[in-house]
Formats: structure tokens, C-alpha cells, sequence
């Protein structure tokens, strides 16, 4: 009698559903914003002397936090580790730079894009590579993973020659790069000037514009979040709206136009 | 009963990309344990040579080795030897990588097992008119290889886990690569590692196995 | 030539990293040295054929890459089981159970080094199983099986360095992390792996002294 009475207790313990709240209310209620933010990308982000996390995406966390009254907890996290993270419940959105491909769509929730990234083919000076074609048959390699590393690793593969080689973060690659491991990378333009700029890496050097459809990236979160979706959504229009996105744009990349988020011809 | 739709059908389609990493997997342990067993063997034979600067040679590398994370060590013959204008390509860092590793374990071992084998063998060795490196090749060498079989297997099993760590240095055709690569593209974390466990399981099982009957056939007398 | 971009907030930032490494070096080998002494004493005591699923258990932790194991587990708790717990903590449990495959090894070895006439004498004069096993067992199979557990404890430092796949920033990710910043590769890992050398090999030292002078007698 006293088992079956606990029996039930245990059954009624592990079915209870939790009360309706989803993930938009829990982070409400708990009052903590947990962004995965990839911090070896600079302007997106990068750390500053303090080893605090700075860059574009760090803020653009802190604003989506703000916009939901709480306060954001940047976890850092690497390329091949942002959707792990959100999907083992360690972090609540990736702020990532995490482009939008259907791929992914199958495992989680995109937003609209909330930046377009063009790409630049980096060389090393060395390998005398100055533009895209020349890449043909060289030792490439990008970061595992990004857009990026898997447009490269399919260019490769249609080439039949040369090699792809992908390294954990973006730090690696520029270094084996400047290094001359690596012949040419395919990175994202803004990425490649920040990264050239900082002197860090000698030998160095952009060539040309990438040819690819521009790199949509977009806010991600559990694929059955609509609530917090939704709210994202919004929340990606109200920055460009308000002049936030200029803003953010010519604090982390530099002056000029920041990169149209809209496709002519197709909804959202 | 979980809250998870697991999608075992997508991370088998990957399962021949996977078994091929498996090869490199095997390959590479099997390459670095040969490298490392030839190269252990050289640094005892430098560490009881009697001449110091040797000796002392030996002696770092066996001590870096056994007290630094081999992650680190695959690491710098990478990046390390990058920066002086060494350029090897990932397979070869993590290869070398291990077998830098394996020969500090293994000369440590051979040390401990030179230990077991008295002193007047080598002697009467000697006073049959071999060379000091007769000796050792004939006399000392076999009894320290088999004394220090079982560690050695250790060391083997070793050699195949370190493969998980060629990721570090862009390795991307071995079973740990392939998989990492994979889940990169779909995010089937779960069952795409799942399934990269139990081969990892096999292969350990495979060469320990095999490693057991070559010995029984090399070491019968 | 020794001009370095690296300041003492950057040094106190890999100090903490030192402090993760340390910390989580310890929890699992405390855990995993108790739990490998419960398998060891049980696997020695029921006979191999009874200890068989246990000794499965243990053998599939030394035959998985800890990487694997590391990630599988964090799939299967976090996202299959969606228990919310930190990377820490998965990452200790993780590495308990891979300290204590391997000391279940080192324990039964001690164990079975005990001449059994010996243990028989003890039970003959009358001592339970439990004073035989702390009275005469332990001490002598401690002898036998603390150089192991020494390298065990060293090995386990060592392969910590892989729970940065769990979000934990230990000294190897915390260097890492520094030579984004500062590009200083060679620098840093030196330091890096310096400090790996100057807490192992004191101690594995002090291990191989154990080894030869209890070896002696």
C-alpha cells in the first residue's frame, strides 16, 4: 500500500508538465538573458584589455537584454559550440553570427537576418594568390563549421585539387595563415580588416571580393520558442528602425553603410 | 519517455564517411606507435650511453612529454614548429604529435623494465666477444621489449584516443574529424558522437586483441 | 626579446584558469579514487565472472576517447535528458568515472600483490574480513599501487585540459583565449605548458622516489 502510494508519487513527479511558461517568460521571470557570443571574431566579437567581452554582437545582446527588462550574461562560446550550447540549455539565444542555412533550420529557430556579411578572400602574401580563382588547388581553410569553411570545403571538393583544412577558431586560421600553413582563407570582410588592421598578423593580406550570396546571419534559438521568436523578430526591426543598427554599425565596423538586411523580391 | 526526437537514420547515412575515418584513425595510432617504439628505443639506448649531453636530451623529452597535456604538445609541433617556417600538414602534426608523446611514455617504461634485467647478462654477453651494441640488440633489447609488453598495449590504447585531438590542428579525416564535421553540418551531437563512441570502442578492442596474439607469437620460447 | 603585450590582469586571468584546472583535477580524483576503491575491493571480492558488467562498464571509459565521453555526456544530459547543470559539473562527473575505471585497476593490482597466506594468518588469528582488509590489505597494497596512483592523479591533470568542450575555461582555454587577444602564440603556451610541468613533474618525482625506495626493502 505505502509502495503504490509513492509509486504514484514518483509518476505523478516525473509527468507533472510544468506550468505553460515558455522560454520568453522564463527568461523574464529569472531576469538573466544567457547569449552565446563567439568572442574570437572581432568587431563581432573580441575581448578588450580587462579581458571583458566587447564587439557588435556583445552589444547587440546587451540591447536585446535591455529591450526585455533583464540582464544579459555573455557565455563565450566557439563556432562549433554555439548550437550545442543552445541546445544543451546553457545558454537561452546565440548571438553568434550564425548564418541561416536550412540545415541548421532543421535542429533550431532562426530569426529574420539581423546583419549580412560580404566575405573577402585573405591570402598569404607568400602564395601569390590574388584573387578568388587563384585559390584553385592551394592548401585553404577557414573556421569549422562558419558559412563560410562549408562554401570553401564544396569549392574544394568541385576543384578535385588543393586542400581544406578546418581549424577550431578564427585565431588559428589567421595565424596559420600568417604562419603560410595556409595559402588562402575565405573570411568574412569585416572580419579580415579588423583582423589585418591590428598588425597581429604579418604577411597578410585581403585580395578580393569573395563571389557568394552575401552571408545572412540571424538570431537563434530553440526551434519551438515561437514566443521568444516572435519577440526577436520584432526586436531585430526596432533596431533598424530607431537608427540602433547605424549606430552599432559605425561604433564596431566602421563609416559607410551598414548591410542591407532585405531581399528585394521575397518576404522576409 | 525523453523529450528528444533522436534521429538515428540521419546519423547513420553518415555511418561509411565515419568508417572511413576509422582507417585514418588506425592508421595514424598504429604509424605513431612504430615511430614512438623506434624512437624510445633510441632515447634509452642515449639515456644509458653514459655520455651526458645525450643523456640530458633524453631525458627532456621524456620529462615534457610525460608532464605536459598531449594536447599541447600536438599543438606545438603545429603552430610551434610553424612559427620557425615548418610547415607540416595536419596529419602529420598529430602523427608526430603522438609519437612524441608515446616515445617519452615508452622510454620510461624500457627504463623501468632495464631495471629487471641483471647486469651480468650484458657481462657474459660481453665476454662472448659481442659489441656492446651485440649485446644490446641480442641480449638486453628483447627481454626489455617483452617485459614492457603490457604497457606498451596501454601506451597502444593511448595512441588511439590521442587521435581525438587532431581537431586542434585542422585534422579532419580521421574518425573524430569526420564526426566533429559532420555535426558541424547537422548538430545530431547526440547520436552522431554515439555512434563514433562505439567504433572508438571496436578499434581499441581490435588492435589490443591483435597486439595480445603478436606477442604470443613473438615472444614464444 | 622577451617584449610581451601580456599584462598582470592577463596573468591573474590565466591564474584563474591554473585555479579551474587545479579544482577540477581534485574533485575528480577524490571522487574517483573512492569509487575506484569500492569497484577495486568488489571486483576483487565477487570473482570476475559476477564482476563482469562492472568491469564493461569500466574497460568502455578507457576505450572511449575522454573528448567523446566528454561530449556524449553533455549531449545526453543537457539536450536528450534536458537536466540543467553546468558544464562543471558534467565535466567532474565525467572525469570521476575516468579516474575511477582506471584506479579500479590500480586497487585490485594492490590487492591481489597481498600474498594470500598472509591474509589467511590474519584471518586465523581471529581478525573480520574488515580489519584483514584495513589492517593488513591496505597498508601493504598501498605500497604497491600509490606510484600508479600518483601517475593516475598527473594523468588526470593533464587530460583535464580537454573540458573546455564543456564550456569550462581551464588554463589550456584560458590561454587560448589570451592569444586571441595578444597573438603571442608561443609565448603564451610556453607559460602554458610550463605550468603543466612545474605541478607535474615535482610530483611524478616524488612518485618514481616512492616507487625505487618501496621497492627496495
Amino acid at each position: 500500500m505505502k509502495s503504490s502510494i509513492l509509486a504514484a508519487g514518483l509518476v505523478a513527479a516525473t509527468c507533472a508538465t510544468p506550468a505553460m511558461a515558455d522560454k520568453l517568460d522564463d527568461i523574464i521571470s529569472a531576469g538573466v538573458l544567457r547569449c552565446a557570443v563567439v568572442l574570437d571574431f572581432p568587431p563581432m566579437g573580441s575581448r578588450d584589455a580587462d579581458n571583458n567581452p566587447i564587439g557588435f554582437d556583445v552589444d547587440y545582446c546587451n540591447d536585446l537584454a535591455a529591450a526585455l527588462g533583464v540582464t544579459a550574461e555573455v557565455v563565450e562560446t566557439t563556432f562549433p559550440e554555439r548550437i550545442p550550447s543552445l541546445m544543451s540549455g546553457s545558454v537561452d539565444v546565440v548571438v553568434g553570427s550564425t548564418s541561416d542555412t536550412l540545415e541548421r533550420a532543421k535542429t533550431v529557430g532562426m530569426t529574420m537576418p539581423y546583419y549580412a556579411f560580404e566575405n573577402a578572400v585573405v591570402v598569404s602574401e607568400k602564395s601569390g594568390i590574388t584573387d578568388e580563382a587563384g585559390m584553385q588547388g592551394k592548401t585553404v581553410g577557414a573556421t569549422a563549421g562558419t558559412y563560410e569553411a562549408i562554401w570553401l570545403e564544396e569549392k574544394v571538393k568541385e576543384w578535385g585539387a588543393g586542400e581544406f583544412r578546418p581549424y577550431q577558431n578564427q585565431a588559428d586560421v589567421f595565424l596559420a595563415l600568417s604562419q603560410g600553413q595556409l595559402d588562402a582563407t575565405v573570411s568574412t570582410m569585416e572580419v579580415a580588416q579588423a583582423n589585418v588592421k591590428t598588425g597581429n598578423f604579418p604577411g597578410i593580406s585581403i585580395v578580393a571580393k569573395a563571389d557568394m550570396v552575401p552571408d545572412y546571419v540571424a538570431l537563434v534559438t530553440l526551434r519551438e520558442e515561437y514566443g521568444l521568436l516572435n519577440f526577436m523578430n520584432l526586436f531585430i526591426n526596432q533596431q533598424v528602425r530607431t537608427g540602433r543598427y547605424a549606430e552599432l554599425y559605425t561604433k564596431w565596423v566602421g563609416e559607410g553603410e551598414p548591410a542591407n538586411l532585405t531581399i528585394p523580391g521575397v518576404y522576409r | 519517455m525523453f523529450n528528444y526526437n533522436f534521429r538515428w537514420n540521419q546519423a547513420l547515412n553518415s555511418l561509411p564517411q565515419m568508417l572511413e575515418g576509422a582507417l585514418v584513425t588506425m592508421e595514424i595510432a598504429i604509424l605513431s606507435m612504430v615511430i614512438g617504439i623506434i624512437v624510445a628505443i633510441l632515447l634509452t639506448v642515449c639515456r644509458i650511453s653514459g655520455y651526458r649531453s645525450l643523456s640530458a636530451i633524453a631525458t627532456t623529452w621524456v620529462e615534457i612529454a610525460r608532464n605536459t597535456p598531449a594536447l599541447f604538445q600536438i599543438y606545438m609541433v603545429h603552430f610551434g614548429l610553424g612559427s620557425f617556417g615548418i610547415h607540416l600538414s595536419p596529419y602529420i602534426s598529430l602523427l608526430l604529435g603522438i609519437a612524441f608523446n608515446n616515445a617519452g611514455y615508452l622510454a620510461e617504461n624500457y627504463r623501468g623494465a632495464l631495471k629487471a634485467i641483471p647486469d651480468t647478462q650484458t657481462r657474459s654477453a660481453r665476454s662472448l666477444g659481442m659489441s656492446a651494441p651485440q649485446a644490446f640488440v641480442h641480449v638486453v633489447m628483447p627481454q626489455m621489449l617483452r617485459i614492457s609488453f603490457l604497457p606498451m598495449t596501454n601506451q597502444m590504447v593511448w595512441a588511439i584516443l590521442m587521435t581525438s585531438l587532431g581537431a586542434v590542428v585542422a585534422m579532419n579525416t580521421d574518425l573524430y574529424g569526420v564526426t566533429s564535421a559532420l555535426n558541424a553540418l547537422t548538430f545530431r551531437t547526440f547520436e552522431l558522437f554515439a555512434i563514433a563512441a562505439v567504433i572508438f570502442y571496436v578499434i581499441t578492442k581490435v588492435i589490443t586483441l591483435s597486439a595480445r596474439l603478436l606477442a604470443a607469437r613473438m615472444f614464444r620460447y | 626579446m622577451f617584449e610581451t603585450a601580456l599584462t598582470y590582469n592577463d596573468l591573474m586571468f590565466l591564474a584563474k584558469g591554473a585555479g579551474m584546472t587545479l579544482m577540477v583535477t581534485a574533485i575528480s580524483v577524490f571522487i574517483g579514487t573512492v569509487l575506484g576503491i569500492i569497484f577495486g575491493v568488489f571486483r576483487y571480492q565477487v570473482g570476475a565472472l559476477w564482476a563482469m558488467p562492472l568491469t564493461f562498464v569500466l574497460d568502455v571509459f578507457r576505450s572511449i576517447p575522454l573528448l567523446i565521453q566528454l561530449v556524449l555526456a553533455n549531449a545526453f544530459i543537457t539536450t536528450v535528458l534536458k537536466i540543467k547543470v553546468s558544464g562543471l559539473t558534467v565535466a567532474c562527473g565525467v572525469l570521476s568515472l575516468y579516474t575511477a575505471a582506471y584506479c579500479a585497476e590500480i586497487v585490485r593490482g594492490g590487492i591481489e600483490a597481498v600474498p594470500l597466506p598472509l591474509r589467511r594468518a590474519a584471518r586465523s588469528l581471529g581478525m573480520t574480513w574488515g580489519q584483514d582488509m584495513t589492517s593488513v590489505v591496505m597498508p601493504l597494497a598501498t605500497r604497491v599501487a600509490l606510484p600508479s596512483w600518483i601517475g593516475l592523479a598527473l594523468g588526470v591533470m593533464k587530460d583535464s585540459a580537454l573540458v573546455y568542450i564543456v564550456q569550462v575555461v581551464e588554463l589550456l582555454k584560458s590561454t587560448q583565449i589570451l592569444i586571441t587577444r595578444l597573438q603571442e602564440p608561443l609565448f603564451l603556451l610556453m607559460i602554458c605548458g610550463l605550468f603543466y610541468f612545474v605541478i607535474s613533474f615535482p610530483i611524478a618525482r616524488f612518485g618514481g622516489y616512492l616507487e625505487k625506495r618501496w621497492s627496495n626493502d
